[in-house]
């Protein structure tokens, strides 16, 4: 089953010809379609702009792309990113840590309805509960605002997929301790430490990692379970308050680690205990760096 | 590679007694890194300490760990060692082994064991310790005082006869604050203004001061001792270059109806006005809110609809056209003391606070509150010092005065007590029968709280000489009957219900923070309590310190204070200043964090979590000159010290100085020895 | 388990008030277990995740965390911050398995010399109680290599 066009793709193609074409932006970050699927494309040609496309496979939060710095941006010129409403947090997680200004991009949001979990195919397809991104059921950013532009008509809800995230979340906690231990170090003793998971993240944002620290070496750099456990913990903790779930770090995870399972119960956490949910206004500060007189402390005697 | 020195002490028998010293010292000697160890009796000694030196010298060390008792008992005494021995002090650390191992253990094999991993611990700790210099500060030998009421008057002329310049920020026409206001002062009933005006005048006048009135802070940057203050001088419409006082501008104002500050809304002043005749500088503002011309400028006249007071000033020294204007002051100490202003309970309430409508307050004019029954009394108030109720100015024959309007009421107002009130609902009744023979002065109390010198006696006076009704209990109603004010009260002593049909009645109401203060102590990274009152660096040893470095407090800014309080603070603050003051340069620990601008990303988390504002964004420039980037910065100057910058950065980046990464993960990694 | 087990218990403890406590309960001389190793930091804020991870890979069964009491920061808000960040790293470390009760975080002040024993006292019992961190260890390259090694056939992570 196919997937009808999406309907903003004219309005998308339209916005970043005539920005480009007016010289507000150097250059536009989007998806075109190749032969293995949607992929992140480059373009700086107004000519070349009806290569944009949006449809189900365009799964890769191209805010990673701005990571070098707000002064590297800065130099390049104004950008114009296609985002989708998970994306568009990210930017205002760079704004938020003063790693961009609102003056550096242009946004073009669009009205998202779910992406496929498997993105390498020919063609877009309609979402099912099977194929569906899981993260992006209860997606609570359809309706982007940090965006200068929003296109496409108003999606439907994601469907929901066999089984959830929090779901998935819900059976570990329902585990006794033993076999939750037993689950993650097998699973951290995968990583092969390749750090894609912290390369493809957008708001890994650090230029010199505290994994490649070396004085003191905090996290032991090689493959084995002992310091796979504390990268995989600190890269966690790291992002808490602040992981936008965009679900890039699994995507990109070679030996298949489910880190979308650790950062949605980062997500509970601050949820539950700061009542904070990241979203795309740059003034909701991080959860961590703040606190109020009252916060929780039932785990201190 | 380091040459660390191990002294361990057996505190007599404190250490020795549960702690095998000698069998501690010889196993340290070949821990890797250390040159000598040796135990001693008494390390803290004078022969102990020449011990350390002596081997300091003999084999060049590079670290010293003393194995003996808490660092906060004598690592200052071992740095002191340390430095006449040449070698750093911050080489010299001490390891805990009297009150975290000897004094709670009672095994030896145990005890032993313990105090050699904490050696162990402490010896990996300063193999990365690094010779650090006291950080030197510039100080400006500059006051600025924020408030100028007997507060800030004092602290102004205290720190001004200490030889220093002093700035002395009014937000009003004319300093001289509330005291100005009252009638006579407790408990000697001296008159206020009398005591108070030749201090003003002293203050205007002093070589050493330099006032602005109707001026406020702006902003503040820098640190102690390098403070960077705007202030906005707010449009006069006055020069104060020409002005000369005569009055004549508002002898001609047609706006003459506007209710007065200065008298509590008791009087009248006009559009263009000095506060009161005693007012320093006594020179006028004039009001733009309540100006015809301005009123007439808002509605866009063509024409300005008035213009007297110009025409009138002989000096020509009104200008309509003036605007605010900012000046820049340099100084090195700043004391805040901006007073109080009372519990407006009538009105609506702003800050969720619920007032108490049932007092009648605002809405039965013979309900006045203290500051009000001030001008009542005052010789120079509005009714010249006679008593007569606002209403009709009919002497009022009987007069109750309500205790703890507000104050330690936690339901509807404040949970603290206002201090000053059973003082001055004293003083009210004794003035009122003083002037008022015949009338009958009642006060419903809750507790009578008296203590101060001469403050119980005066409080006793009120009662056993001048036959004041004390009643112990609370008024539940006030409200207008006919032309008197009916009381609706309980006196718990009889427990009986008591109506009282009054002619006027005082609130003494609770003491709050001044508006304005929670912007202005944003503005100086201090803090303010529950109830906006500023908090001081430590309730009893440091109460007019705030956590500002080079900030200070005085006065009802803080909580509570009657004059003889605010004026002992004052002076306080000045000791701290002129102290502060006695030295070119400023002398800190370098217990500060450095961040490290090669690999920094400035994502200002760190800023965030300062408690000291002590972090800021700074731009990085290539060698050119062209901005490339920015990064964070620690000012050493307002840095304390406690971490959490490094505990928060994602990157670490930021370093404090003396409890380094490398000194903590070495220390963690020396207790793997354990076995 | 283990009869002779003796925790091995690391106390990352803030200065002003715990460090303090801590010299209190020694003056008052209230003996208490010696399995607690503490290091001393300024303040409870300055202390990151890292460390306790660190000391679990060097072999601790346990680790106490301390400092002032909310409200009592020598620093203003050290300890309130800390208290978010710790929040966040016990619930996580839960979720991977790691016993809460590994993991002890307490306001001692500088008065509570008594209450520090307490502590002390019971986060040695419940350590004792839980064994040696023995999964722990077990990540460590040398106890993996040992495993590989003992048990031929067994399969070899790449």
């Amino acid at each position: 089953m196919t997937e009808p066009i999406y309907t903003g793709v004219d309005d998308l193609r339209r916005i970043a010809r005539e920005l480009l074409e007016a010289g507000d932006v150097r250059v536009i970050i989007g998806w075109e379609h190749a032969r293995r699927g949607a992929r992140p494309v480059f373009v700086s040609d107004p000519a070349e702009t009806d290569k944009l496309i949006f449809d189900t496979r365009c799964v890769h939060n191209l805010v990673t792309y701005l990571n070098p710095r707000r002064d590297a941006v800065a130099e390049f010129g104004k950008i114009g990113l296609v985002v989708k409403g998970c994306d568009v947090k990210a930017v205002a997680g760079l704004l938020r840590e003063a790693q961009l200004t609102r003056d550096d991009v242009v946004l073009i949001g669009v009205r998202c309805g779910g992406v496929l979990e498997e993105n390498e195919l020919p063609a877009a397809l309609a979402l099912t509960p099977e194929n569906v991104a899981p993260r992006c059921y209860g997606c609570d950013n359809r309706e982007p605002t940090l965006t200068d532009h929003l296109v496409g008509e108003p999606q439907p809800e994601p469907p929901r997929p066999v089984m959830t995230i929090d779901e998935r979340v819900a059976v570990l906690d329902g585990q006794p301790l033993e076999e939750r231990w037993a689950f993650w170090t097998d699973q951290f003793s995968k990583c092969v430490r390749c750090y894609a998971c912290r390369q493809v993240c957008p708001l890994c944002i650090c230029e010199r990692c505290i994994v490649e620290k070396t004085q003191p070496q905090w996290i032991e750099s090689s493959s084995h379970p002992r310091g796979n456990f504390s990268w995989n913990i600190t890269r966690a903790v790291h992002l808490a308050g602040r992981c936008v779930d965009c679900g890039e770090c699994e995507r990109f995870c070679p030996v298949g680690i489910p880190l979308s399972l650790l950062n949605r119960k980062l997500q509970h956490i601050v949820r539950d205990r700061y009542e904070y949910t990241v979203s795309d206004d740059p003034e909701n500060a991080a959860p961590i760096g703040d606190y109020r007189l009252d916060d929780q402390q039932e785990f201190i005697k | 590679m380091s040459r660390i020195g191990v002294f361990v002490c057996h505190c007599g028998e404190n250490i020795a007694r549960t702690v095998d010293c000698a069998k501690v010292a010889e196993t340290l000697k070949d821990h890797p890194g250390v040159a000598v160890a040796e135990d001693y009796k008494y390390m803290c000694s004078d022969p102990g300490q020449a011990l350390v030196k002596k081997a300091i010298e003999e084999n060049n060390l590079t670290g010293v760990v003393i194995a003996a008792c808490s660092p906060h008992m004598h690592e200052k005494t071992f740095r002191r060692a340390a430095d006449q021995a040449g070698l750093n002090k911050f080489m010299c650390e001490m390891a805990n082994i009297r009150e975290h191992c000897s004094w709670i253990h009672e095994d030896k094999d145990e005890a032993t064991a313990k105090a050699i991993d904490i050696g162990r611990t402490i010896i990996e700790k300063v193999k990365h310790n690094r010779p650090l210099e006291t950080i030197k500060i510039p100080v400006t030998k500059r006051a600025m005082v924020i408030g100028g009421g007997i507060a800030g008057i004092q602290a102004a002329l205290d720190i001004a006869d200490g030889g220093h310049e002093v700035i002395l920020v009014e937000k009003e026409a004319s300093i001289g604050g509330h005291m100005s206001q009252l009638s006579e002062t407790f408990p000697t009933l001296d008159c206020s203004q009398c005591i108070l005006t030749p201090r003003m005048v002293e203050a205007f006048q002093h070589p050493n001061i330099k006032l602005h009135t109707w001026s406020e802070v702006e902003k503040v940057d820098g640190y102690i001792g390098n403070f960077e203050v705007t202030v906005r001088k707010k449009a006069r419409s006055v020069d104060q270059d020409l002005c000369n006082g005569c009055g004549d501008c508002f002898g001609v104002c047609p706006s003459k109806k506007i209710p007065s500050e200065f008298e509590a809304g008791l009087g009248n002043r006009t559009a263009i006005y000095v506060p009161f005749p005693q007012a320093v500088p006594n020179q006028p503002v004039l009001d733009r809110v309540n100006c015809t011309l301005f009123k007439g400028r808002r509605k866009g006249l063509a024409k300005d609809a008035c213009g007297k007071c110009k025409e009138a000033c002989l000096k020509g020294a009104i200008d309509y056209d003036t605007e605010d204007t900012f000046v820049t002051e340099e100084v090195g100490a700043i004391v805040i003391a901006t007073g109080f202003k009372l519990y407006d309970i009538g009105k609506d309430q702003p800050d969720g606070l619920k007032g108490y409508g049932e007092y009648g307050y605002g809405e039965v004019p013979d309900v006045i509150d203290g500051l009000q029954f001030e001008r009542l009394a005052s010789a120079s108030g509005p009714t010249a010092g006679a008593i007569l109720r606002p209403s009709d100015g009919k002497e009022p024959k009987t007069v109750v005065f309500v205790h703890c309007v507000g104050s330690r009421d936690p339901e509807k107002g404040m949970s603290y007590c206002s201090k000053i009130c059973c003082m001055y609902n004293a003083k009210h009744a004794m003035l009122y029968k003083h002037k008022v023979h015949d009338g009958r002065a009642v006060a419903f109390y809750m507790d009578i709280r008296a203590a101060g010198k001469g403050y119980d006696e005066f409080s006793r006076r009120a009662i056993e000489e001048d036959h004041a009704e004390y009643i112990r209990g609370r008024v539940s109603r006030i409200f207008r009957d006919g032309d008197k004010v009916k009381v609706w009260g309980f006196d718990t002593l009889s427990g009986e219900q008591v109506v009282i049909d009054a002619d006027m009645v005082v609130l003494a109401t609770a003491i709050r923070p001044n508006d304005g203060v929670k912007e202005l102590a944003q503005k100086l990274s201090v803090s303010v309590d529950a109830d906006g009152f500023i908090n001081e660096a430590h309730p009893k040893l440091r109460p007019v310190e705030t956590n500002t470095a080079g900030v200070f407090v005085a006065g009802a800014c803080q909580s509570p204070r009657d004059i003889p309080d605010a004026v002992a603070m004052a002076s306080a603050t000045s000791a701290k200043v002129l102290g502060l003051f006695s030295s070119d340069e400023l002398e800190r620990e370098p217990a500060v964090a450095i961040v490290n601008e090669q690999t920094c990303i400035g994502c200002m988390r760190c800023e965030l979590v300062c408690p000291y504002g002590a972090i800021e964004q700074r731009e990085v420039c290539t060698v050119d000159g062209h901005v490339c980037g920015h990064t964070a910065y620690v000012n050493p100057g307002v840095c304390q010290g406690c971490g959490t910058c490094q505990a928060v950065c994602l990157s670490k980046s930021v370093e404090l100085q003396t409890f380094t990464d490398e000194q903590i993960f070495s220390e963690i990694n020396a207790l793997c020895a354990w076995e | 388990m283990t009869a002779d087990f003796e925790p091995r218990i690391t106390a990352f403890v803030c200065n002003w008030c715990t460090y303090t406590g801590a010299d209190l309960a020694g003056t008052s001389r209230l003996h208490m277990a010696s399995n607690v190793r503490i290091i001393r930091l300024p303040c409870t804020g300055r202390i990151d995740p890292l460390f306790i991870i660190k000391a679990f890979e060097r072999g601790a069964d346990g680790v106490i965390v301390s400092g002032c009491h909310p409200a009592d920061c020598h620093y203003t808000s050290g300890n309130y911050h800390a208290r978010r960040r710790f929040a966040v790293f016990h619930d996580i470390m839960g979720f991977v398995g790691v016993d809460p009760r590994r993991m002890t975080f307490s306001w001692v002040s500088a008065s509570e010399g008594a209450k520090w024993k307490d502590v002390v006292d019971q986060a040695v019992s419940n350590v004792r109680e839980l064994g040696p961190f023995e999964a722990y260890r077990a990540l460590a390259p040398e106890a993996v290599e040992a495993e590989t090694v003992g048990s031929p056939g067994a399969e070899v992570t790449p």
